[in-house]
């Protein structure tokens, strides 16, 4: 129970673009869907959010916690994504940013504490008034991710998110990354093509095409 | 680096052109508004004129009248563009919008507030598509709806002119904004795609559209052939007030003209400052709101009043023309009837040969500044190209800057200026500065039309052109504008119909010797015979048309059995 892909595939005019994925995904696992580009890793993430584009249909079914996902808009469904990009506001600086992401019902002290306390994890202190474009890749990268767990999702999607980083950062961040998932214990889904950045002990998918 | 890009003169003649005559215009106003104005022997500097500026008979109505329709137009067409965007990005009705966007902004100022008018008056077709059945009227009402003393019409059908032109300008800055990462990012943290137009794309917008929300200000508030059909008489809003004295045979009531068009500056200037202001301090009172983590869209229940109000200015602008068609071909129409009980072409065979002479100025007039204002764009354009590739010195970031003076400041405050100093130099009433005066305009439209295509280009296509050819010229004439035949024709098409549009400038550095279309279109507007007016209204709009109609004609003929050329 956490969260479960039921033979899920996704037909794009009528075929399939990758045979049905089955998977569990307990809380702090990290389950990786490996594949060459353009096989359907990210269209398979993108149903999983629930941004899925309208050129294609879904089969299957996805639950998170017992919830069908299928049935909720992408913001309904708690699920938080990484990309490749930071995308951090550009307008704001990075308080903002952070605070954004907390849920309504918090107290603006409370809500500094939490940005603080996020940011002291990363190694980050006193960030809050910085501007975004100042900072470096590793650090944005590092926001990034506080920013989609400061809202609490119940699972965290992650879409290549290491490869615009050089080799020395990568093998910087993703063990933090990796610990904050284990630390929120939500189930994860990353997505990459790179051997390196799966996690130690955790399951591998290989979303391939039956010929014939 | 040293030295200085390639093709300089082109920005410096645009820069020099716009400084020269906007200042030269400013101060031809400020001198006669001090009772400056030797021409007629007065040379004594006082501030009597200001006086007599403030004691005319009505000046405050005059004065609220202007306020009224030019504010409230601006702000409702500003809140409409953005919770438009907010509520349809994306969806059938943005991309309707996006296709018919370029006929809806040729049609004239002037012809659509008559065919705007043809509707909404007592008279008009709406009541008529009700009455009797449901009205019981056989005869209009006797209400005051067009030219309403408040000038609620003139308001509302600015709004509707406005509208596809803050769309326009927001469909070009959405390009340099990452919509999509945005939306996912946003909906990922549990927003709905309202609250992150709202709370993130539009402050990130705003900075884009800044100064075309300040153009739409400053032409909302000098308006004056809309403000002739639509606005209100007596007393009329300002620029018609300033019109008024400008053409007043007396001439001391050019003086009269000159300090009104200085605080009709004044006005434009003031309410840009005011909401610039209310920009800055919104970004600091809407922080708390912007990171309060609410993610649930309060105004959800506008998205039906916001659609319904998108679509009903796509209505307006339509019907506007289709009940010009019906009056031009009418010869009797009685009151509640729906349709003409009887159909003539005579009023068209009359208004197209009493039309001949102003359409031939207007399509000279057009043809000559759009085509100046196409070589201006495309040097300058070449120069930014230059300077991008060889990081020289050069005019690219003024350029940008000054392009928008002559929107910025309102047309009858300059214009009436350089008209007295050319009443004063006894050079008025020259084709050539009437042309050089459409130009002003001209220029910025074709400018900001032109330059994310142009910019755009592949310049590994020129640069092995040149390896080939080795003339700069015959790469240029060869191979990179015939390339961009369909954007430069569509940028000429654009500058040709705001030339046609003008009505200011033609009135004012025309100095009564040169008719246009237009001039003869809002001259009539006041006249009883509909008919009459809607065959002039209609010829006003089909140049423009015919012109965009050509920029698309013209490539696809050229390059018919070229599939590279059709995208």
């Amino acid at each position: 129970m956490s969260l479960e892909l039921e033979k899920v595939s996704i037909l794009k005019q009528g075929s399939t673009i990758f045979d049905p994925v089955n998977l569990v995904i307990k809380p702090g696992e990290i389950a990786t869907i490996m594949g060459p580009s353009r096989c359907g890793k990210s269209t398979l993430l993108s149903a999983v959010s629930g941004s899925l584009d309208a050129v294609f249909t879904l089969k299957g079914s996805i639950f998170l916690y017992g919830r069908d996902m299928l049935t909720l808009p992408m913001e309904k469904r708690n699920i938080g994504i990484l990309f490749q990009d930071d995308l951090l506001f550009p307008h704001m600086d990075i308080g903002s940013n952070l605070a954004f992401a907390i849920k309504e019902k918090t107290s603006r002290a409370q809500r500094n504490t939490l940005i603080d306390k996020a940011l002291k994890t990363a190694g980050l202190k006193g960030f809050e008034k910085r501007d975004p474009s100042s900072l470096s890749g590793g650090q944005k990268a590092r926001i990034s991710l506080l920013r989609s767990l400061l809202a609490k999702p119940s699972a965290l999607l992650l879409d290549e998110p290491f490869s615009k980083l050089d080799q020395t950062l990568k093998a910087k961040i993703r063990p933090f990354v990796f610990s904050q998932i284990k630390k929120m214990n939500i189930p994860a889904l990353l997505v990459t093509h790179d051997p390196m950045d799966c996690p130690e002990g955790g399951v591998i998918l290989n979303l391939n095409k039956e010929k014939g | 680096m040293s030295g200085q890009a390639k093709g300089r003169i082109f920005p410096v003649v645009v820069i020099s052109l716009f400084c020269v005559v906007i200042l030269a215009g400013l101060f031809g106003t400020l001198l006669p508004s001090m009772n400056y104005l030797p021409v007629i022997g007065h040379t004594h500097v006082s501030l009597s004129v200001w006086f007599d500026f403030f004691s005319y008979p009505g000046i405050q109505t005059a004065i609220r009248v202007t306020l009224f329709s030019g504010l409230t137009a601006s702000f409702g067409v500003v809140c409409l563009g953005f919770l438009f965007i907010t509520f349809s990005y994306g969806n059938a009705l943005w991309k309707f919008f996006e296709k018919i966007l370029s006929p809806v902004l040729s049609i004239p100022h002037a012809a659509f507030a008559i065919g705007f008018g043809f509707l909404i008056a007592p008279s008009g077709w709406l009541i008529r598509m009700v009455s009797p059945k449901m009205t019981g009227f056989t005869v209009p009402p006797d209400w005051i709806i067009l030219n309403d003393p408040l000038g609620i019409s003139l308001s509302i059908a600015l709004m509707i002119k406005e509208f596809p032109f803050l769309i326009m300008v927001t469909m070009g800055a959405l390009g340099q904004l990452d919509i999509k990462k945005t939306l996912l990012v946003g909906r990922a943290l549990g927003y709905t795609k309202e609250q992150i137009w709202l709370k993130i794309l539009i402050p990130r917008l705003y900075p884009h559209l800044r100064l075309s929300i300040f153009a739409v200000i400053a032409y909302s508030l000098s308006v004056a052939d809309m403000a002739i059909i639509l606005g209100p008489s007596s007393p009329p809003s300002l620029s018609v007030l300033i019109l008024k004295w400008f053409n007043d045979p007396v001439m001391s009531f050019k003086l009269l003209a000159a300090a009104g068009s200085l605080f009709l500056f004044f006005m434009v200037v003031l309410s840009i400052l005011c909401v610039y202001l209310i920009e800055r301090s919104a970004r600091v009172f809407l922080r708390p709101w912007t990171t309060s983590g609410k993610r649930r869209s309060f105004l959800s229940p506008l998205k039906p009043i916001i659609f319904f109000m998108g679509s009903g200015i796509l209505f307006f602008t339509a019907v506007s023309s289709v009940i010009l068609v019906i009056w031009s071909l009418t010869w009797q129409w009685r009151f509640p009837d729906f349709l003409p009980t009887a159909w003539t072409l005579k009023l068209w065979t009359k208004g197209l040969m009493s039309s001949f002479d102003p359409v031939m100025t207007t399509l000279l007039t057009g043809v000559a500044s759009a085509f100046i204002g196409l070589i201006l764009t495309v040097g300058c354009l070449e120069h930014e190209v230059a300077a991008g590739k060889t990081r020289t010195r050069n005019y690219t970031g003024y350029i940008h800057y000054f392009l928008y003076l002559p929107l910025l400041v309102p047309q009858i405050t300059f214009m009436a200026g350089i008209q007295l100093l050319l009443v004063i130099t006894k050079m008025d009433g020259y084709w050539i500065t009437l042309m050089v005066s459409h130009l002003l305009f001209v220029l910025p439209y074709m400018f900001i039309a032109l330059s994310a295509t142009y910019l755009a280009f592949d310049g590994r296509m020129t640069d092995q052109a040149m390896v080939l050819k080795r003339s700069y010229t015959s790469v240029l004439f060869r191979i990179k504008l015939p390339m961009l035949i369909k954007p430069i024709l569509f940028s000429f098409a654009i500058g040709f119909s705001v030339s046609v549009a003008q009505y200011i400038p033609t009135m004012l550095v025309g100095a009564g010797r040169f008719s246009t279309i237009t001039t003869e279109v809002v001259s009539i507007a006041s006249g009883s015979d509909r008919r009459a007016i809607a065959v002039y209204a209609l010829i006003q709009q089909f140049l423009p048309m015919m012109m965009y109609a050509l920029a698309i004609i013209i490539p696809k003929s050229l390059y018919y059995n070229r599939k590279g050329m059709q995208v």
